[in-house]
């Protein structure tokens, strides 16, 4: 296991320092200068103010040199600062991280909330009208953008119940139920489109798992339904759940930037998507790096549930 | 992460998706409309006594980029800025303005000014008794003199407005209340100059201790900054020491950053945002069938800050004949009646109150600007190109009606030249980018900055062939002639005569080929007082300033 561990994390390093240099190259082949931007507004783009900002910046280097650099503090966690806003990078990290995180652990827990149940109770009443409805509201959850629906929840909560979530992000420890009434809706919004994956893998396996030979055993045994179904078939059934629930972190974190923009959320999403439109690399490449950090560890994690989930996996 | 965006033109499909799904929702179906307006375009002064207290609080599509006044001129700063620090001279704020034309100067720091008789020298007599926040490490100090000179000194050396200030020659400071400016030119219009939103006086110590002011934006303003948190808010705070004693009447003003237009309907809607501005006059019915109290200003813009530039230095649009051909082949009718739904403006470039009392209408701009599609094929063909040509345009969709108007665009001159316009849409880093360093070939759909009111700035600042603001590469003698006049012409008939003259050769020669644009709408919650929109300054925007006379009943 441990092995194993160690092996998988080795691995991550080529694919990270892969990320690294497609994400750097990226963003050296962007159209459009941050610098001009920056100093555009006055009119005065003078070559020599923008040589000065470009050395001050290091951007004059060779990329190879630039790339080292930037390499080097990324392993010695000191990412620098925002070209843009002159922050240090790691400063908007500390602010945006914990209502990404937030975001997105509310939404896991509303898409599987809604995803294991409904998924099992479609394949239990297969071709019901229950089973139907599932179905429906999984394709839903497939078909409706985010942006879409975010856009709609949050312009009918406000026509019909003249109300809609409390602008002006408050952290949790500041204030623990204004900040769940801002996270509520948008969770909803992410999760709804992260149960329909699973919902529908979830009553795909357990239909399959149900007509195994040991389900049958254990109907045939006298067990009750419930326990037949959840102890025996869910368990087996979630495997492949959770691969897709896995899989489906990326497109959770792809959705959070918009999500965070229509709920007015200050979160990785936003601030990526900022640094990318005013070209500011410091920020784009570090905020790219983590995103592929945490997405490396979270599919480790993910095979290691598998153990947890059938002990007669081993990592070897 | 990017994948949603990348994919799809978010902006259009939101934008529309609310205003339809609302307009599904409270009104069924129905058709644009295309009459005028039926709001006023003017919300007189409260009567009653003000009200003191209460928080208002508003949602910005805008985030200030930075809080150092030099480095940006960005709506994001300017939304606030004006409310924490002040200016030499202003314009009237709504309770005192006769009108959204109203572009009178009042004294802001300064009591009074006069200038020599040739226009050279400008003497500022400061207020007494003002103060800066009391805030480290200004703690409450008077404001001197030395103050404002140190400040106009910095302007020059770097910053946005390096511009206006570098035409400074020297500033003496005789006494510590009077500021005596002398400029290198003359300059009747140097008081509007630095009436500018963008020319706020800032605290020196803060520079010299942080060496910028990205940390700390300490005034002598109405409101003190208490809080500023990327993409989240701005707080500001009444300044109790501020110099117009009893104001501010609010005690708090809170900017809620809020990207998505979706969001910022509906803050309104369920009063979380005390004003705000719309587009389109569907988008204010809307809200005023939930919402049947709002009270609506129907704001009217003097000038359109966009239009087709060309690359007017080289061929063929250095052929006057090309530029009134394509002019003449565009019908901008048809771009107000169905991009802005009748409620918008045909497009013109220095605002007209300083040259005539009331908007132009098609006929003012004379012959090249009429949609005269067979004449402007002929007058095509004169020119050298019978069969039209190839050529590109590249630009930022600032605001989604914009693509509209750049396909209609595109097509006119396909249908009536046979001019192939290749459309490039560009970010916005690029765009700027590659506009302001004014190389560029074909055309671009140009821009003038969208902060400045001064008649100065609108004329020789964007227009002048030596200015570093023109942008639109205009480069004719008989510009620059007229706008270096202008600025020494102190009587205002005159300047109106001059200003005239400028916008009719810049007609006549197709220097700068402005297109329509929406006037749009500003909605208020109805215990709003005072907070009405004048000339080009929006209460939201760079016209924030009038805010200090805004109070609430309620």
């Amino acid at each position: 296991m441990q092995k194993y561990v160690l092996r998988r994390l080795l691995l991550a390093i080529p694919v990270l320092l892969l990320s690294s240099l497609i994400v750097f190259s990226l963003m050296r082949v962007m159209p459009g200068d941050a610098l001009i931007a920056l100093m555009g507004e006055s009119g005065n783009v003078g070559e020599k103010e923008l040589a000065k900002l470009r050395k001050d910046l290091g951007l004059d280097r060779p990329y190879v040199e630039q790339y080292g650099l930037w390499l080097w503090q990324m392993v010695s966690l000191s990412p620098g600062h925002s070209i843009f806003t002159n922050e240090p990078i790691g400063v908007s990290l500390r602010k945006a991280i914990p209502v990404t995180l937030e975001l997105a652990a509310l939404a896991m827990i509303i898409g599987i909330s809604i995803a294991v149940p409904v998924g099992v109770l479609s394949a239990t009443r297969q071709d019901t009208p229950s089973d139907y409805v599932g179905r429906v509201v999984a394709v839903s959850g497939l078909s409706l953008p985010d942006f879409w629906l975010g856009t709609l929840v949050i312009t009918f909560a406000a026509i019909w119940f003249h109300w809609i979530p409390p602008l002006g992000y408050v952290s949790f420890w500041d204030s623990p139920w204004r900040n769940l009434q801002q996270f509520l809706l948008p969770a909803a919004v992410l999760g709804f489109r992260l149960s329909a994956a699973t919902m529908r893998m979830t009553r795909s396996t357990v239909l399959e798992v149900l007509r195994e030979d040991y389900v049958r055993t254990a109907w045939a045994k006298g067990l009750a339904g419930r326990m037949v179904v959840y102890k025996h078939a869910l368990k087996n059934a979630l495997i492949p759940v959770v691969t897709i629930i896995g899989g489906q972190l990326g497109v959770l974190l792809a959705g959070t930037v918009v999500v965070e923009t229509i709920f007015a959320l200050p979160g990785m999403g936003r601030l990526t998507v900022e640094a990318i439109l005013y070209r500011d690399y410091p920020v784009v490449q570090t905020n790219v790096m983590l995103v592929a950090a945490t997405l490396v560890t979270l599919n480790l994690v993910v095979d290691l549930t598998y153990a947890w989930l059938d002990p007669r996996i081993r990592y070897s | 992460m990017l994948g949603p965006l990348a994919r799809l033109n978010r902006r259009d499909f939101v934008r529309m998706s609310a205003a339809g799904l609302s307009a599904a929702a409270v009104l069924g179906p129905r058709r644009a409309r295309a009459a005028a307006s039926p709001y006023p375009d003017w919300l007189p002064a409260s009567q009653k006594p003000p009200k003191r207290g209460g928080v208002m609080t508003r949602a910005s599509a805008w985030d200030p980029p930075v809080i150092d006044p030099r480095h940006t001129q960005s709506v994001g700063l300017f939304q606030f800025a004006g409310l924490t620090s002040n200016r030499l001279v202003r314009y009237p704020f709504s309770d005192e303005a006769s009108g959204p034309a109203d572009l009178t100067l009042k004294g802001d720091l300064a009591e009074s000014w006069q200038s020599s008789a040739d226009f050279r020298v400008w003497t500022f007599k400061l207020r007494q008794g003002v103060k800066w926040q009391n805030l480290p490490p200004l703690n409450g100090r008077e404001l001197v003199a030395a103050d404002i000179k140190y400040c106009f000194e910095q302007y020059a050396k770097e910053g946005v407005q390096a511009f206006t200030f570098q035409e400074i020659e020297g500033i003496e400071t005789p006494d510590k209340s009077t500021v005596r400016v002398h400029l290198k030119t003359p300059n009747t219009l140097f008081p509007q100059n630095v009436a500018e939103p963008v020319a706020i006086i800032f605290a020196r110590e803060v520079l010299e201790e942080d060496g910028d002011l990205k940390k700390r934006l300490i005034g002598t303003g109405p409101y003190t900054l208490k809080e500023h948190t990327r993409k989240v808010r701005v707080v500001l705070q009444r300044n109790p020491d501020y110099y117009d004693k009893g104001r501010p009447y609010v005690d708090e003003y809170v900017i809620l950053s809020t990207p998505d237009a979706a969001t910022r309907l509906a803050a309104f809607r369920t009063g979380q945002a005390d004003f705000i501005w719309v587009a389109s006059p569907s988008e204010a019915e809307v809200i005023r069938k939930t919402n049947p109290q709002t009270v609506v200003q129907a704001y009217h813009n003097t000038l359109a800050p966009f239009g087709v530039s060309l690359a007017q230095d080289r061929p063929p649009f250095n052929d006057v004949r090309v530029r009134r051909a394509i002019s003449m082949a565009i019908d901008r009718q048809k771009m107000v009646d169905t991009v802005f739904e009748g409620h918008g403006i045909l497009g013109w470039g220095v605002p007209y109150i300083y040259y005539q009392d009331a908007p132009p209408t098609a006929k003012d701009f004379g012959p090249w600007w009429q949609y005269k599609p067979a004449e402007a094929k002929k007058l095509l063909a004169e020119a050298g190109h019978p069969n039209g040509f190839e050529t590109t345009l590249f630009y930022y969709e600032y605001f989604p009606q914009m693509t509209s108007q750049v396909q209609l665009v595109q097509q006119d001159l396909r249908k009536n030249l046979n001019i192939n316009v290749k459309i490039t849409k560009l970010d916005y880093t690029t765009y700027y980018g590659r506009y302001v360093e004014g190389k560029w070939d074909g055309m671009s759909w140009g821009f003038q900055s969208g902060h400045a009111i001064g008649l100065d700035e609108r004329t020789y600042m964007y227009m002048h062939s030596k200015s570093t603001k023109n942008f639109f590469r205009v480069n004719d003698a008989v510009i620059d002639e007229l706008t270096t006049k202008l600025r020494r012409t102190p009587d205002r008939a005159e300047q109106r005569a001059i200003a005239k003259k400028i916008v009719d050769r810049e007609y006549d020669q197709v220097l700068r080929m402005w297109m329509p644009y929406d006037n749009g709408f500003l909605l208020f919650q109805p215990h709003m007082r005072n907070v009405a929109a004048g000339a080009l300054r929006r209460t939201d925007g760079y016209g924030s300033p009038t805010l200090v006379r805004s109070w609430m009943e309620k």
